[in-house]
């Protein structure tokens, strides 16, 4: 498998998955990781603290983690945070995640695997219907 | 935000302002021997259970015979309450507007009405009583909770989630 082609199916599979499991009002981006590093499968979007929306807090979470051979994750860590609000859903999200298993011939490697979430809230613009 | 967190999100305003209310009567009440008008305190509770039908008829009962003006205040903004409890606001507004020509500082009513203006989309009727309730009580949950209300309707905003895997932790540099 040539990796572009690679690349390209890591997008595309994230961006599908992240679409499927969204909140229904939710938006939701991803930005692919590096290559070599483990592929995602089933990707969780942690949900907006319906607390810090109402309350128009943004933040950020940094969440490492490692990923056995099945693609399980375990020792969820928050790595960085602007918010505390936001490290439960993010360590959430994560536990609920997978990756794609490791095939025989891959050696699993040490190395954590780190998440950003960055959650942010857009306006919205509303049309008043005609009269 | 979707139609039933909305619909929650009223509950919980309107049963804390009620609790307010009953709290704030019960201390009263503590002075002297139980409720002196027990149908204003069934009434309060009955809307602080969700009943909002048998709140507001207690409530109205009550009225009739409330002693104090600290009853009435109480009573007239928990009908108010009520009122938005039954997706009838436009009814509870005299009721809030009474409870603040009684007493033109009660948060509580303040809040109420300023849930109602919400809820009839007379949002710059809002602002004013909010910010003055905001004034008095700024710590205040359910102020807190009509004030994001009252934000979703004039600045609406919806949730994003970037999540970003470009960054890949070395070998046990954390934890």
């Amino acid at each position: 498998m040539s990796n572009r082609y690679r690349v390209a199916m890591t997008v595309f599979v994230g961006l599908w998955v992240c679409s499927a499991m969204a909140q229904d009002d939710t938006k939701v981006e991803y930005l692919t990781g590096v290559e070599g590093e483990r592929v995602p499968l089933h990707t969780v979007v942690p949900l907006y603290p319906e607390k810090a929306r109402r309350a128009r807090v943004e933040g950020e979470v940094e969440v490492c983690f490692k990923v056995n051979r099945e693609g399980r994750t375990s020792r969820v860590g928050v790595r960085r945070s602007t918010n505390r609000a936001f490290e439960k859903p993010a360590r959430d999200a994560i536990r609920a995640s997978t990756y794609k298993p490791l095939s025989n011939d891959q050696k699993l490697s040490g190395i954590k695997t780190c998440r950003t979430f960055r959650f942010h809230l857009t306006p919205v613009a509303i049309e008043k219907p005609e009269t | 935000m979707n139609t039933a967190t909305t619909r929650r999100l009223w509950r919980t305003v309107v049963a804390c302002l009620c609790l307010a209310s009953l709290s704030a009567w019960s201390q009263e009440s503590k002075t002297v021997l139980g409720p002196t008008n027990t149908d204003l305190h069934e009434g309060a509770e009955a809307l602080l259970d969700g009943d909002a039908e048998e709140g507001v008829r207690k409530t109205l009962r009550g009225l009739t015979y409330a002693a104090s003006q600290r009853d009435r205040i109480a009573g007239m903004s928990n009908l108010c309450a009520g009122y938005i409890m039954l997706g009838e606001p436009e009814k509870g507004l005299p009721y809030c507007n009474q409870a603040l020509e009684l007493n033109d500082r009660n948060w509580r009513a303040l809040s109420n009405r300023a849930l109602v203006y919400v809820k009839l989309g007379r949002l710059e009727e809002a602002e004013p009583d909010l910010q003055k309730a905001e004034e008095m009580a700024p710590n205040a949950r359910t102020v807190k909770i009509v004030r994001s209300m009252l934000l979703d309707a004039t600045n609406p905003v919806a949730p994003l989630v970037i999540i970003d895997d470009r960054r890949q932790a070395a070998e046990d540099d954390e934890q």
